[in-house]
């Protein structure tokens, strides 16, 4: 693998074009595009997009997913589950205005070497980043297929030296109800916060596992967990945390945001499994976003190849 | 008859608002699922209000007709599931049906009110009259359903619950409706036999 350094003094294109000029453009053609027809529907996705002003990135194409058929950016970026802007799904691009990734930190601590902080510069300048188009399964029966951009958790792990009392990785969402208007409810709030995640060991160091900054070419939309969230491909989509602040190494399984509300339908592992229903519904079949049919729910999430041996001894009834 | 066509198109907005929308919407499925639903429980609320509030503005006369709306959406949300969900696919409703407390409840609900549509008529009303009270059993159920259709809950459930709880006591309470129906009940056994 070549990790590419950039010397200090290198620029990137999108710091060449006057982007305040760039960007009038489009804001003129909106306006024109508004006037003429106006539609509650135009209106809505026009302002979803104002909310995500993304930076471009670049990175690498992979060989990952790339006979999967994409979900349009729109349909990623305006159906989304994320508690602490609203229980809708389609709030989250309206209200993630309110997040701020940059300056961004992320705390990396446990049990390793010597805990550290990252910035997301940092993080962005240090990593190859790679376009991944995988898999999307949520637990609530619909899927998608999604370009992320991200780098492998195992550089940062590999970075982090984890002793050898270090059994699971725990992730942290970023606590600020200034931030997250839904954290600023306390005990009414929509969910316990901070949103807490996890991994085995194993399961961090897989290589489909990846820390991702962006997708569709572009850093990540606010709503989609900017600037920085989990990708786990062959888990339900629960697991792959939004706006991470923390990573620590831990010796105990921690006890991950949804399987704390409710861990009769809600496990640590989490994995894709079309056999093992949900107690309120089946998940046998899915609804890829955008098609009025279902598909099939293929085991891991279609990853079995790269992760099922991590599993090959656990009951996945029990170990849900 | 201008009054009639007006009510027609008001209790079916629900559902041009609801076509306009799918145009768009990402999750059509889903989307089917929350639009009748919702429109199907309002309406059952609205029905249910009708007998409490009619001292203060009678509209008895109405709520065959609200309630006959409730069913058409409970109808829509239905077929949605038969049709788009599960694909035609009768062995999968009935395993669903049995397997899945959420689903089930949903399925009681749509065949009870099915059974008070089909004896809606004035003929068939007198006969079962008494069944009818069976509306306040799907009101209570739904609540739940609709509950368990959530990850977790939110505002719009806990108005159903308020509303159901209102509703379900008033009748039990204020009506004697309890001790009412089983004498009836019994009644009509003791004839029968």
């Amino acid at each position: 693998m070549d990790i590419i350094k950039k010397p200090s003094w290198h620029i990137s294109e999108n710091e060449v074009t006057d982007e305040a000029l760039f960007n009038k453009r489009r804001d003129f053609l909106k306006l024109g595009a508004a006037s003429i027809v106006l539609t509650t529907t135009v209106m809505e996705q026009l302002s979803a997009v104002e909310t995500t002003k993304r930076d471009p990135l670049k990175f690498k194409k992979t060989s990952f997913g790339k006979d999967l058929n994409i979900n349009d950016f729109n349909q990623a970026s305006t159906y989304n589950n994320f508690y602490e802007f609203s229980l809708k799904k389609s709030e989250p691009a309206k209200l993630a205005h309110t997040l701020n990734p940059s300056p961004w930190d992320i705390e990396i601590g446990g049990e390793v070497e010597k805990p550290f902080t990252l910035s997301m510069e940092e993080i962005i300048k240090s990593y190859p980043l790679q376009e991944r188009i995988y898999r999307f399964r949520c637990v609530e029966g619909w899927a998608m297929v999604v370009p992320w951009i991200g780098f492998s958790l195992s550089h940062i792990i590999k970075l982090a030296k984890p002793n050898s009392k270090a059994k699971f990785v725990k992730f942290t969402t970023l606590f600020d109800p200034k931030q997250f208007p839904d954290q600023a409810k306390g005990m009414f709030g929509n969910i316990p916060y901070p949103y807490v995640e996890g991994l085995r060991m194993d399961e961090a160091m897989n290589d489909l596992t990846i820390l991702s900054v962006g997708m569709y070419g572009k850093t990540l939309p606010k709503q989609n967990g900017a600037p920085l969230r989990l990708i786990v491909p062959w888990k339900y989509g629960f697991k792959s945390i939004k706006s991470i602040v923390k990573i620590e190494f831990v010796q105990e399984q921690p006890i991950n945001t949804w399987n704390a509300i409710s861990s009769k339908e809600y496990g640590f592992y989490a994995n894709v499994n079309p056999q093992v229903d949900h107690p309120r519904w089946s998940q046998a079949r899915e609804r890829k976003l955008g098609s009025f049919f279902k598909q099939k729910t293929l085991m891991f999430n279609g990853y079995e190849k790269e992760v099922a041996n991590m599993y090959k001894d656990m009951d996945l009834r029990k170990f849900i | 008859m201008i009054k009639k066509i007006v009510l027609n198109l008001i209790f079916l907005s629900p559902l041009v608002y609801m076509l306009y929308g799918l145009q768009s919407a990402v999750d059509p499925i889903k989307y089917i699922y929350i639009h009748t639903g919702s429109t199907a429980i309002v309406m059952l609320i609205l029905t249910l209000c009708i007998t409490p509030l009619r001292k203060v503005k009678n509209l008895v006369k109405y709520r065959r007709f609200v309630g006959l709306y409730t069913f058409f959406y409970a109808f829509l949300h239905f077929i949605n599931f038969f049709v788009l969900d599960a694909e035609l696919s009768v062995a999968f409703v009935i395993k669903q049906t049995l397997d899945k407390p959420f689903v089930y409840l949903g399925m009681i609900s749509f065949v009870v009110l099915l059974f008070m549509s089909i004896t809606s008529t004035r003929k068939l009303f007198k006969k079962y009259r008494t069944w009818h009270n069976g509306v306040y059993l799907v009101l209570g159920i739904i609540t739940i359903h609709a509950s368990m259709a959530q990850k977790v809950l939110s505002a719009v459930e806990y108005f159903y619950i308020f509303m159901a709880v209102i509703l379900i006591g008033h009748r039990a309470f204020k009506s004697k409706w309890i001790s009412r129906f089983f004498a009836n009940f019994l009644q009509k056994r003791v004839k029968t036999a």
